[in-house]
Order: structure tokens, then sequence, then C-alpha cells
């Protein structure tokens, strides 16, 4: 610890600290606009001097450590002169035209300018003239106005990692320039509006809208991926405008996918009014006309439930309820990725927070996008691979991170067994070992070398797996998932304070899921056979798209084609061509509710923004149906429903009593002593098949924005995509092939890249190719069928 | 060819050889006395005792700065377990200077035996030289003389026996005056623009690539032999205290011989410019001296007698800099020229730092109205306030030494700029 | 120039291999390399910085915020001859404005401009540091100090004439 005095106060603060971050700690301003606080120093801008009492001249208090005893001075009249100096040299070129920019309201060029600027500029020569550049969908340039802070700069390079901003020429000729394709190659790219300190870089959609003192705030949660950052959502005449990440939250800034899907809320997709289906179309009914017909078809039917992971708890505890009082025999499917429905040895979710994976010695992507996935937690990994920390990865596809990944390996998915038994192997020499590990290697006839990187890793003090989608939608899955297990307790990563274990989930809430519908779930996979094989009479679907997303799209679609449909939801999705009732529920916008992320992590929103239409909120929905159902209705409020739902999860109790954010975690659900091996794998066909998941195309919500459509069409890769060896070995060439699967034969459009592993057909656009997202293998013939 | 040697001095330091024809091949320097002590060097002097003698000799660096060469050595952390880099500085932007171009093009063997020294004494094991990029001939030179060096051991792997090994590269600028500042050219050198960093950390601590490093000037490293074989108490006896051993002069402008003159230090200015350069062009007393490089403050003919030391020279309200002395007779336009410094600082300015991005070209273009004859005296507030709240808030001196000629014009020749403003004047 | 054109020779990137060996790290060589494409080249095309970028394994912008940073760095082509006048201080006193100003008149074009014969281009660049020849002119960068407006004269008459510079 360094003290120094500041204005005359003696603080403390770490050695080493700034002494800019010492007076922002100790609550004395000090004007800047190049400094932030998750950004490397730059110090630039000069806007941040002081005086330090015994040298001769202002300090730029942003990357001047402090010093023992130091006196720090942060007003006086010569600091006034200096940064109406400061102000003066920014305005020399600025455009001075405050009206017509969208930052108006909250620029800092602006409020310095008020609080320390001359009253008029006195530079009288001719201004210089800058270009705008294209960033793509979600950014407007204005760079006029561009102070060369270099924020942008920093950011796309330490945070993004792509290095497309950058600074070009020299003296005042100095612009800040991108150089970018269509759109900048980041998922992070909205957050580049709110660091550029005054309107140079603009957001793009919602440019023009309205000016930031018009807008009312709503705190809510993200739920477009398990991360689950805050947002506040901002509103206009209850229309809202804009989501932005929320200060002092754990991740300072929020990816594309989060912030502009909010077009959808509005879009036709939208379900604002119950609706049922008459002469083949879907019209507004009233609320009792659409249950009088939810009610004919459904009531002492045998049915069967799908309901999406983004829903808050109190929204799943009602689904539940609703089950049970009403189809106390019905199973329960909300996961569209899981194939493997026996119990993981480790469940969906996080057994770490964010921070500690970013800080753990040791960090092993296995099988996933993570980039696409978890954006968020990607950019953290990156930020520590700057540090010089490893990050290595095992998997189908060398998925683009903008980061050098230490150590990488490409396999099939019918690799892992063989990499996780040369791992075990491997650990083993040295002298690590875990009851199973025999019976699990001898289960497994092929060795892997990819199996090294893995057992290099886990010898680290700390070790965070990531285990991915590529593994979790394994059709044996639990098999893996146990070797994986094994090796981590063999090497003490299974430990209360030291467990490494991360099953990415598919969305929100996971924890919560498996505590309220552990005892009824089923592979999504089944309930549609089920459904096919005449078992069902009727599908209820809560905000699920099994068309549109998963691994399941022809088995639904023959499910859908069987038996009636039900859909309760806010948006429609591809699924509405089969609804004969849609019941509408609210968007997460415009709920009271809890929702827990993959870390375990609890928000409630209590500050809604107003339905657009009819809708309600799930959970009365779904206490209307009981009650017209006949049921008998088990709770009337949001107090009772809560009590409901903490008998499941108790550490929600805490959250609901305002404890501290962030001081309430829930694990993730694990199960002891399942003893899975591997299965005998006999396959008839030659190549493994691995679906791409986009950011920009996988939920209804995201399909229904047009933004990120658009994103979506910029960032979209080749069809169906295979190694070039995996082609020539079979002398076939890139273009229209014949792919045969279980499902039959068909044609596709085969690119070929070099960073997709040999032996595996990757589907890099569900939809287009989506009758393959259903199959694990495939083989490939030659010429068009 | 420009350059004289002191005809009164027994034995100068850098330029002692500096006329020897043939100077620039191994076999003429080898005559003279090149790499002759080097092997007693290598075997029998240790790191510390190297560093010990840089002190007591009293060395400044001649780079610009001044600041004393075997203190900086001794900043330099040993084991890190990073490389340890040295870095040769021969930017030589400095309007006015010109002196490490010599001894580049007639002696490189010195600096280059300079450099083993150092490399030697601070565990080097790559060294580069920095060049402008302007200076082609010079890089062959230097390039030719490297490799006439490494085919006799004199660098490359285990240096004549001794187990040291250093390999030396030049490496070429491409237009930037800022990349003579020592970070810049760090950055510069790592293949990028050529931005100043804010210091701490120093490159001493954190420098190229990360790693400690050294940065010397030319004249600085040419320096290094002779202390090492005449000890550094006789370079501390040449001189005057605190301002030790000889300098290299470059004396240009309105001088009848123009160039580089090496002198003890502390000569007086009135004699090297009398003496040695063969007075001014017109007239007896000079109007303007800029004794240090354009970045440095004006002296004028009431300091023409000041002992050219640092001490001296700082006293007299500027800095000894890189010793490149500007001397304007009586017939120079000074709002003329202060407009031409403006120009080059506007157009070097590197661009990160706000005062000196926007101040220099404002600078500029108002001391271009003034020279038109459209200047007002809110212009020459505005130059006045401009310059001065560049000056010492920014990360490099750069901004310092653009608003030098500005401040120094408006301070000691307001009557030419007032004669500019004509009819605006009010 | 086709983009086909902008590519090293097979020598160039056995030379460029060799070069980033002599640095910590591959980027260092950018401005080595940068030269070469110069020299090949002529100039530094947009085509020649993404080739660039991809031999040296860099980001198409850190190779453009070099070849925009520095002022030797040329995206456009020049006359055979570049004539490079410093006006810096040490040569302003000594009749530099002068002088350019006598060849621009003489080969008819302003400062910046190339001849129409592309055989000229005229420019004033900062310090050369050679003040104690002042003034001094680069032909592509081979000095020439204490120059008359004679001087110029000869040299440009001379390459007219088919004669080196
Ligand atoms: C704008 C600027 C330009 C500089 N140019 C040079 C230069 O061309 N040559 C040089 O040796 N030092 C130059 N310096 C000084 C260097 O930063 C540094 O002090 C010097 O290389 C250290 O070497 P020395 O200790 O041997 O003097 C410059 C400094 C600044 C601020
Ligand atoms: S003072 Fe000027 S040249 Fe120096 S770092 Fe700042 S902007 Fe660059
Ligand atoms: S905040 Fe310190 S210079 Fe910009």
């Amino acid at each position: 610890m360094t003290s120094l005095f500041i204005n005359d106060q003696e603080v403390e603060v770490a050695a080493g600290t700034s002494i800019l971050e010492a007076c922002r700690e100790n609550g004395h301003d000090v004007p800047y606009f190049c400094y932030h606080p998750e950004l490397s120093v730059a110090a630039n801008c000069r806007m941040c001097l002081v005086q330090v009492e015994g040298w001769g001249k202002p300090a730029a208090s942003c990357c001047t450590p402090v010093g023992e005893g130091m006196k720090v001075i942060t007003e006086s009249p010569a600091l006034e002169k200096d940064r109406e100096m400061m102000m003066e040299y920014l305005l020399i070129h600025h455009p001075l035209d405050c009206p017509v920019c969208d930052q108006g309201g909250s620029c800092k060029l602006q409020d310095y300018t008020v609080e320390h600027g001359a009253s008029k500029g006195r530079y009288s020569e001719p201004k210089r003239a800058v270009v705008n550049y294209e960033l793509g969908p979600f950014v407007n340039t204005c760079m006029t106005r561009c102070i060369h802070c270099t924020r942008c700069v920093r950011f796309a390079d330490e945070v993004a990692g792509t290095g497309d901003i950058g600074v070009l020429n020299r003296s005042d000729h100095m612009t800040i320039a991108g150089i970018v394709e269509e759109a900048l190659e980041s998922e992070l790219s909205g957050n580049l509006p709110d660091i550029c300190p005054v309107g140079a870089l603009l957001d793009k959609p919602s440019h023009d809208v309205s000016r930031p003192w018009e807008m009312t705030h709503h705190r809510s949660t993200c739920t477009q991926c398990p991360n689950g950052c805050d947002i506040q959502i901002e509103s206009r005449a209850d229309e809202v405008m804009r989501i932005q990440p929320v200060e002092n939250s754990p991740e300072p800034w929020i990816c594309d996918r989060g912030r502009y899907v909010y077009d959808a809320f509005r879009s036709d997709y939208r379900i604002l009014a119950p609706k049922v289906r008459q002469d083949g179309e879907l019209n507004s009914v009233d609320w009792d006309d659409a249950f009088a017909k939810a009610s004919e078809l459904l009531k002492d039917k045998r049915v069967g439930i799908l309901l999406s992971p983004d829903w808050s708890v109190e929204g799943q505890t009602a689904i539940r309820l609703m089950r049970d009082e009403l189809f106390p025999n019905a199973h329960v499917a909300y996961d569209l990725h899981r194939r493997d429905m026996r119990p993981f040895a480790f469940e969906e979710g996080f057994s770490m927070t964010t921070a500690q994976i970013a800080d753990a010695d040791q960090v092993v992507v296995l099988g996933s996008d993570l980039r696409q996935r978890l954006p968020l937690l990607m950019q953290r990994l990156r930020k520590r691979g700057l540090a010089g920390k490893p990050v290595s990865r095992i998997g189908a596809m060398n998925y683009r991170t903008n980061m050098d990944i230490s150590s990488d390996a490409l396999i099939r998915p019918r690799d892992w067994f063989g990499v996780i038994a040369r791992a075990m192997e491997q650990v083993s020499v040295l002298g690590k070992t875990a009851a199973g590990f025999e019976a699990w290697i001898a289960a497994v006839p092929d060795r892997h070398e990819a199996g090294k990187i893995l057992a290099d890793a886990l010898m680290a003090d700390s070790c965070a797996l990531l285990v991915g989608e590529e593994i979790r939608s394994h059709a044996d899955a639990a098999a893996l998932i146990q070797g994986l297990d094994l090796l981590m307790r063999a090497c003490g990563h299974a430990e209360k304070e030291n467990d490494g274990r991360n099953l990415m989930p598919e969305g929100m809430n996971t924890q919560a899921l498996s505590a309220t519908f552990g005892d009824v779930r089923v592979s999504a996979g089944d309930l549609f056979a089920a459904a096919t094989a005449g078992e069902l009479d009727a599908l209820i679907l809560v905000g699920s798209d099994p068309l549109g997303d998963g691994l399941f799209p022809s088995a639904a679609k023959a499910a859908l084609e069987k038996v009636a449909l039900v859909q309760i939801g806010a948006v429609a999705g591809q699924v509405s061509d089969y609804a004969e009732v849609q019941l509408p529920a609210a968007a997460y916008s415009e709920i009271e509710g809890s929702f827990i992320n993959m870390e375990g992590r609890i928000r409630v929103a209590n500050n809604p923004i107003k339905s657009l239409g009819q809708e309600r909120p799930l959970w009365k929905v779904m206490m209307r149906m009981v009650q017209v159902m006949g049921g008998a209705v088990p709770v009337v409020n949001l107090t009772e429903l809560r009590d409901v739902a903490r008998q499941k999860i108790p550490a929600l109790a805490g959250a609901w009593q305002g404890a501290e954010q962030d001081s309430v975690l829930i694990a993730p659900a694990r199960n002891k002593g399942v003893a899975t091996v591997p299965r005998v794998q006999n396959s008839s066909f030659t190549l493994d098949v691995v679906s791409r998941y986009s950011m920009y195309r996988e939920g209804a919500w995201v399909r229904a924005s047009k933004a990120l459509t658009e994103a979506g069409r910029i960032h979209a890769l080749g069809d169906v995509l295979v190694h070039p060896e995996t082609l020539s070995s079979s002398g076939l060439a890139e273009g229209e092939n014949t792919v045969t699967t279980f499902l039959g034969s068909a044609s596709y459009n085969i690119a070929v890249r070099d960073d997709v592993s040999p032996g595996v057909l990757f589907v890099s656009k569900r939809g287009v190719a989506g009758d393959l997202s259903d199959v694990t293998e495939a083989s490939i013939a030659g010429g068009a069928e | 060819m420009t350059i004289s040697s002191d005809p009164k001095q027994v034995k100068q330091i850098c330029f002692d050889n500096i006329n020897v024809p043939g100077m620039n091949t191994l076999a003429v320097a080898r005559e003279n006395g090149a790499y002759a002590f080097l092997p007693t060097v290598l075997k029998d002097f240790s790191s510390s005792k190297i560093i010990d003698e840089m002190k007591t000799s009293g060395l400044r660096g001649r780079g610009g700065a001044g600041f004393p060469t075997g203190l900086k050595w001794s900043f330099v952390p040993r084991n890190t377990g990073k490389p340890i880099y040295l870095l040769c500085n021969a930017d030589e932007g400095e309007p006015g200077t010109f002196k490490d171009r010599d001894i580049m093009r007639f002696d490189p063997h010195l600096l280059i035996e300079g450099m083993i020294m150092a490399g030697f004494a601070l565990g080097v094991k790559d060294a580069y030289i920095y060049v402008r990029g302007e200076f082609v001939h010079e890089i062959n030179v230097l390039n030719a003389a490297i490799k006439e060096a490494r085919a006799a051991n004199l660098l490359g792997e285990n240096i004549l026996g001794s187990g040291f090994s250093m390999n030396l590269v030049v490496h070429r600028g491409a237009g930037a005056y800022v990349c003579g500042e020592e970070t810049a050219l760090i950055e510069s050198l790592e293949g990028k623009s050529g931005r100043p960093r804010f210091k701490p950390p120093f490159p001493a601590v954190e420098g190229f690539y990360g790693c400690p490093t050294v940065v010397n000037n030319v004249e600085t490293l040419s320096t290094v032999p002779a202390i090492l074989e005449h000890g550094g108490a006789w370079h501390a006896a040449i001189g005057i205290p605190n301002n030790t051993g000889c300098k290299i002069f470059s004396v240009s402008g309105h001088v009848n011989r123009p160039g580089n003159y090496e002198v003890p230090m502390g000569t007086s200015m009135k004699t090297l410019i009398e003496e040695y350069c063969g007075g001014l062009q017109h007239g007896t007393v000079p109007k303007v001296i800029i004794p240090g490089g354009s970045s440095t403050p004006w002296l004028t003919a009431e300091n023409y007698n000041v002992p050219l030391t640092y001490d001296d020279i700082m006293k007299a309200g500027s800095f000894l800099g890189s010793g490149a002395i500007i001397v304007m007779d009586e017939t120079a336009d000074l709002v003329a020229l202060t407009r031409r410094l403006a120009h080059f600082y506007a157009h070097e300015s590197c661009g990160q730092c706000t005062p000196c991005r926007e101040g220099t070209g404002w600078l500029e273009r108002v001391i271009t109205r003034v020279e038109n004859g459209q200047g007002t005296n809110d212009d020459v507030t505005v130059l006045s306030e401009a310059a001065t709240h560049m000056a010492g808030r920014t990360i490099c001196a750069l901004a310092e030494g653009a608003a030098a000629p500005v401040l120094s014009l408006l301070k000691h020749f307001p009557e030419d700029v007032q004669a500019c403003l004509g009819e605006n004047a009010a | 120039m086709s983009a086909d054109a902008v590519r090293f020779s097979d020598e160039r990137l056995t030379e460029i291999a060799a070069l980033v060996k002599t640095y910590p790290g591959a980027q260092s060589a950018l401005m080595p390399v940068l030269y070469m494409a110069q020299e090949d080249f002529g100039y530094i095309s947009m085509e020649a910085q993404k080739m660039i970028a991809q031999v040296l394994g860099l980001r198409l912008m850190q190779v453009r915020e070099v070849v925009t940073f520095y002022t030797m760095f040329r995206e456009q082509p020049t006359g055979k001859y570049l004539l490079e006048v410093c006006t810096n201080a040490g040569c302003m006193l000594n009749g530099a404005n002068e002088l350019v100003a006598h060849m621009c008149e003489t080969l008819g074009i302003k400062q910046g401009q190339t001849t129409a014969d592309g055989l000229f281009t005229v420019t004033e660049v900062e310090c050369a540091g050679a003040c104690g020849g002042a003034p001094v002119v680069q032909v592509n960068n081979v000095y020439h100090e204490k120059v008359t407006p004679e001087l110029m004269d000869s040299l440009i008459t001379r390459v007219r004439d088919g004669g080196a510079a």
C-alpha cells in the first residue's frame, strides 16, 4: 500500500495505482477522455493533468503511479487554465454540431466544455476534413467528431481481438480508421459506441431515434445466452429504443446478440394476442375462446411439454405447477441439444465464476465455438491470453477466436474416447488415478494424441475445463462426461474450492431447470418420437422452436405433423405454422422475474416495460389454463409462486430477500456414483456430423430480429464444410455431392476449409442444410443425386 | 566534405581518426588502433568495472537529454530471465544536427567497437543501430563494416574467443523525426508507428519487446572505447566537472565554415564560432544562436560568450541538447524561420497527444498568417498561450521543442513580430 | 499493375525469411520489407500491403499504420528521379527556398509534382541531417551538398540528355 495526499486528504491505495485511479477511488473528480478502466492506458488526451507538489510541470494522472507521501492537487487556477486549453485544442477541428448529434446529452466533450471550456474558441483557420468509414450494421461513424483518444483502437485490439481499427497517418492528419470487409469481425462491436466518449462512433440501429434524456431505464437480464448479462433497457413511450450494459456489473460489455435483438420485440413475429386456427389461418380471438380451444385439444389427453430455458424461474415453476395439476404423467423436455438423457457425472452449469476461469492456471475448451456461444467468456479468455496465460482447445473445428490458442487439436466427435483414454493413461503414469479409470480405459480401443493436451493441462494446480456442445450433444455424452469427471477427480480438480468441471449449458436457468424438472425430464428427441409413434395426442410448446433450433428438426416436424400443437410464447418461430392455438406470454423485458446464469448467479428484475399487446406473464397464463381446464389453482400471486420455487431451490430465498448481488450462487448438479463406460461403436458411416451454432441465427428471438439477421448474412460461412483431405481422399471435389445419412440421401453443396477436422462434416448453415441437424454420422459420395 | 577537426587539440575522442582516408575499412581502422584494446576489455574487465569506469568518466548522453551514461547502464536489471537489448540511436533528426553521420560514414568501426564494449558490459546478445532512412550511404558503410567485423570474429559467436557473443543489425528508419525519441525508436524497431510510450516504465526496465533495453546515441557509444582504454578518470579530467569530455558541435547557419567540431566541453561559444567556424557571414555578433538543435530555446548576442557546457547553457536559459548550433546573423528573417520550424513540428508530431497534435498545426497556421501580414495582437496571444500549454504536458519532449522557437521569438524579438502585423496590429 | 504482379520473387522471400530471424519478432521486419516492396514495385500499392501482411503474418491494419506514418514509404508512384530539397533551418538560411523555386521553374512544376515525362519529382523535405553542407538536395537518397541553382540545372540537363544523375 502507498499513502499519499489528494487535495490534503490522506488516502491509501495499492502500490502502483495511477494517480487517476487513486483519485477515482477516493471521490476526487479528474476529467479524462482516453482513460478507460477496462483498457490499457494510452495517456494521449492529456485532459487528466494534476499537480504534484514539487514537480515543475503538471502530470498526466492516468499514467503516473502514486508515490509514498506524494501531494496531489486536482483543482487550481493553473489546472483550470490547462484544462481550458486542452478543450480548446480538442475543439479546433470539432464540428460543434451537438444539436444534431446522437451523443448529445451523454457526451464527455460536451460536459467538459461546459465545465472546463472557455466561452469561445479562438481557432479561425480551416477545419480538417475527415472521411467516415463503414463498420457494418451496428456502428455508424462520424469522424469529424473524433478526438483521437484511441479507446476504440484499444478495444478492437484488447477486447475484441480483431485489430481491425487502427491509427493512420500522423500529426494532425492522424485519423482513426477501420479496415473491414463488410463489418467488424467482432461479436462485441456494439460496445464501440459506448466507449467512444464523443459522437464519432454511434449506435447504428438506434441512430437518430431519440435523445438520451428522453429515455426511461429498466434493469433486466439478457436471456440470449447462458451468460445472462445485466442489461439496461432504455425505452421511450414503452418502446425499447436501446439495450446497454449496466455499470459495475460483472462484465462491462454486452454482446451484439443481446444488444440488438430488441427490434424483434416489435416485429411481426411477436405473439401479441390469443389466436386460434380457423380454416387454416391463425386468427385473433379473445382469451376465453383461445382457452376453450386449448382445453378441447388438451383436456384428458396424453400430452408432452417442451419449454425453452429462457423463461424466468417463476415462469418455469408455473409450468411445473400446471403440469402437475393437469397432466401429471406428462414428460417435459427443455433442451434441444442433448441426445443422451442418462445422468451426467456433472450436469450443465459452471462450478466456477467467469472471473475464476480467467484466473485459472490452465483453461481447456473442449468442443465449443466459444466465441459464438459465450462471447463474453471468450473475451475474458482473450484478455487472459494477452496476459500470457494459456488456453488450449480440442474440437472438431478451429473456431475463430481472435486470440492465440496455446495448444489446439482437431478431432472427430468419435475420437473423444481415444482422447480421454490417452489422457487417463498419461496422468496415471504420473501417479494420478481414480477408481473407474481402468474400466473406462478398457472400453476404448483407440488412443488419440490430442489427449496429451488435456493431460498436460490437468497437471496444473488449477484447471478450468469448459465442456462444450460437441460433447454435450454426443450420443454417448454420459460416458464422455464420466471419463472427464474421473480425470478431474484424479488430478484434484473436483474438490469443493477447486472444482474445474464446467459443462456449458444450452440456455439460461439451467440449475433451476434441473431442480424443477429433473424427475420428469426427457430428451426432446424422445418426446417427438413418442408423438410420432402415436403415444401422445398433443404437444404443448412453451417458447421453444424445435424446427428452427436444436438437433431434432426432422423429428419435430414428423411429430408436429402427427399431433395437435398448443403454442405459448412471446415470439412465433417456425413452429407456429403448426399451432392450433397460440397464447401470448410476455417477453423477458416485460416481466418481473428471476434469472439464473450459467455461473449460478441470480438476478431479479422488477421494473419491466409495459406489455405491447395482450400478453401476460407466463405464470398468469399457466394459472389461467389450470383454472379453465378445471384444475385447482395452486398459486394466486408472485409471492406464493416464489414460495413453491424456494422449496426446490432454497438459495433463491436470499436473492428475493435482497441479499447482496452476486453473493448467492447456485451450484450445478452432480451425480455421484454413476459409472457410465463408453458403448461399443460400430458405424457404417465414414464422417461425423457437427453443426454450427451461429449467434446470429439460433433462437426464435434472433431470427425475428432484422438487425441480427443482417449480421448473420455477413458472418455466414459456406453451407456444409469439410477438410480438403476428406474430399480428396475419396477422390471428390468441392461443389454438389451426395450425402447419405440414416435419413436417406440428398445433395448438398460442399465447400472445403482447413480449419475443419478431417473426417467431419461441418454443417455451418443450419436451415439451409437443416436436415442434417438430426444426424450424427454421414457419408459423402460424388456428384449430385 | 564537411568535417573539420580541432587543429589545436592533441587527442580528440570521436574524431581522432576522422580524416584518415579509408578509415571505414577494417584494415585501416586497425592500423589506427581500432579494436586494439577490445581483447583486454573482453578478457580483463568485468561488467561492473566497465559501468564504474563509465560513471567515473562523467560521460553524459550526447543524444540530447544529457543523461549520465554509466548511471543509465546501471539501471538495467540483470536477472529477469529476459534478454537485454542495446539500441544505438542514429536517427539524427534534430534540425541542425549532423555529427553522427560523420562518425558512421568515416569511422564506423569506432561505433561498432563502442557497441561491442557496451554490449559486453550489459550482457547483450542482440544489438541494433537505428539509422534514419535518408542515410543510405551511411547504412551501406555500416553494413560493410559490420560484415568485415563479423568475418574477423569481432562480432557474432564467441567474440575473439572470449565466450561473449553479440549480433549487430542495422535498421533503417523511414522519415520520422520523432523516432529519435528513444521509446518511439523502440516502437519503430518493433515494426510499428513511431509513437513514444509514456514513462514509467523506462526502457532500461521494459523496452524493446518488453525487455530491458539501453538506447544510446552514436556519439555516446563512440566515446566508450576511449574511456575504457584511458580510464574514466582521464575522461573526467577533460572539460569541467559535471560536463566532462569533448563534444562534437554541428555548427550551421550563417557561419563561414559550417561543420562538425569536436572540442573540449567548456570552450566558449564565441571561440567556436569565430576561431573554428570562421565567424559570421554578415556582421560581427550573431542575432540568434540556437545552441542545441531547433528544439532548444534561442540565445542572443548577450550569451555569445557562454561556455559550451550543459550547465552554463542551461543557466543561460536553453539546453546543450545534441550540440547542434544554428547561428543567425542580422540578415535572418526570424518570423519566417519560426514559421518554417513550426511547419517542421506540425509535420513531425506523432499525433497522439492532444496539445501536440492540435497545437503544432495551430501554431503553424497562425504564424503563417502573421508572416503574411494578416496577424493581429490576439494572434500573438494565441501563439503564446497555445505554445505555453503544449510544453511539458505531453508524453515526449517534441511538443516542448515545438513551443521553443515560438516562445523564443515572442520573448526576444517582439518587435520583429509587431513589424509583420502591420496595419492589423490592433 | 495487375494484382498478380505484386508478388515478391522467391529470392526476396528467402531474404525476408532470413531477415525475420534477425529480430525478436516478425513485425520488426515490416519496415525493411516495405523498402523491398518499394524497390521492387516502385511504390507500395494496397495490393502490395495485403501481400506483405500475408508474408509476415500481420493484419493489414498493422501494415497500413506503418505505411501511412512514415514519409519515406510511398503509396503513389513518383518520377524516376526524386529531388528532395531540405528547406529546414540550416538550409533555409543558406538559400534553400530560392533553390526550390528555381528548380520548380526550370522543371515547370510545383513542389510535390512530377514532370510530364515522368523523370522528376520535386519535394521539400525536413532536415536531412547534413546542415553543414546546406543547402542539401537528395537525389534518390544520394546527398548533394552546397547545391547551387547552376548545379541543379546541369544535373537536370544531364538526365534529360539520357545521362545519369
Ligand atoms: C523528439 C525527440 C527527438 C530525439 N531525436 C534524437 C535523435 O535523433 N538522436 C538521438 O541520439 N537522440 C534523440 N533524442 C533523445 C533520445 O530520446 C534519447 O535521450 C537518447 O537517444 C539517449 O541517448 P544518450 O543517452 O546516449 O544521449 C530525441 C528526443 C526527442 C524527445
Ligand atoms: S508530444 Fe507530440 S510527438 Fe511526442 S508523443 Fe506526444 S504527440 Fe507524439
Ligand atoms: S486520461 Fe490521462 S491522458 Fe487521457
